[in-house]
């Protein structure tokens, strides 16, 4: 179980906010917190999971896809913050993620 | 510095057409037009009800191929005629003659005479609209296959576009089945495609039987810029290659 720091959000927050800046062309300076990536920014599950290989790469996480998108029926991811919140819990529990519904 | 490379990929089909692409290139409601007119001179004019905003045809397997064709065509010849020069093409599924078209290898009624033989050919070895696709993102091929085991689902994996999104195709039901236990396995986004034909199937086997009676009579010629095989990844330019591309219609099915 990987240990959060400030420095760890500090650091999935600019790794999502420039992410989606790039991929959707969008103006960094006006994504926030409750920005919607569907309907602010026209993301889409592609780019969700392209985001997610990035930070299975960084922090070398070992978790399933499916894990994240079972926890993601009964969690949904509609804003930049809910999707920063849902990948901080990514790090911290990875393949255990599930365990939080128990 | 490594030098910019251009690829020109054409889609299969349109499921919508929510932007306006004269906002970004001004002359592409022109030569849009221009492109309509020329395939309803060719194919019917039911075409030239087609507009942008109000697209009622794009619910027509067969009317949204053929817009999805005069998109990439008439986008293709912008980029052609302003000097955009790709240094490859591939096209997704029915994609692939928009990209002939744009290699210079078949003229753009060729393009339309193959959509609209593809189609009758199926009609006619497969009829009924109980087929159908559908797309799923955050499952393995693994996955995948398990859930057909499973549940008995006679179903293709008939494009990867990644190691976790997949295209399949098979019976309607069974693809309605699929998308339900695909969700409920963990699957990121899984969504029907809206059509009713399997295509890359080998159910489709017959149908391009016919379709290269038609392709082999015409006037196709050796591309000028390589052409990518989105189901093979073939980089294919050979003049054989590019008389066979057209037929693969099938792609047989994974054991």
């Amino acid at each position: 179980m990987a240990k959060i720091t400030e420095n760890t959000r500090i650091e999935v927050r600019e790794i999502v906010l420039t992410f989606f800046a790039e991929e959707c062309e969008a103006d960094k300076s006006q994504i926030n917190d409750n920005t919607s990536i569907i309907k602010d920014l026209d993301g889409d599950s592609l780019m969700f999971l392209e985001l997610i290989e990035i930070f299975k790469k960084k922090y070398n996480l070992d978790i399933e896809l499916k894990t994240i998108g079972k926890y993601a029926v009964k969690h949904p991811v509609e804003t930049i913050g809910q999707l920063i919140e849902m990948q901080m819990l990514i790090i911290e529990h990875e393949n255990r993620l599930l365990e939080l519904e128990k | 510095m490594a030098e910019n490379t251009i690829s020109f990929v054409f889609p299969a089909f349109i499921s919508d057409y929510r932007d306006d692409p004269s906002l970004s290139v001004p002359a592409f409601n022109d030569v849009f037009q221009a492109y309509l007119t020329m395939a309803a001179s060719s194919v019917g004019n039911e075409l030239l009800t087609f507009h942008p905003g109000s697209n009622p045809l794009l619910q027509d397997e067969l009317l949204n191929q053929y817009i999805s064709y005069i998109y990439g065509c008439s986008s293709a010849g912008i980029l052609l005629n302003s000097g955009v020069k790709p240094v490859m093409t591939a096209g997704y599924s029915m994609g692939i003659y928009a990209a002939l078209y744009s290699t210079g290898s078949i003229s753009f009624e060729t393009g339309l005479l193959f959509i609209q033989k593809a189609y009758e050919s199926i009609r006619h070895t497969l009829p009924g609209n109980h087929y159908g696709m559908c797309g799923v993102i955050g499952l393995s091929e693994k996955d995948i296959s398990g859930i057909a085991v499973h549940h008995n689902l006679n179903l293709a994996i008939v494009n990867r576009n990644s190691d976790h999104s997949f295209i399949i195709a098979g019976d309607s039901f069974h693809i309605n089945v699929f998308l339900l236990k695909a969700r409920d396995e963990g699957a990121l986004h899984a969504r029907s495609l809206g059509v009713t034909i399997p295509y890359h199937t080998s159910l489709l086997a017959e149908a391009a039987k016919l379709l290269s009676e038609t392709v082999f009579t015409a006037d196709v010629r050796a591309p000028e810029i390589p052409v990518i095989s989105v189901l093979s990844q073939e980089l294919i330019q050979a003049y054989r290659y590019t008389l066979e591309l057209p037929c693969r219609l099938p792609l047989p099915s994974k054991p």
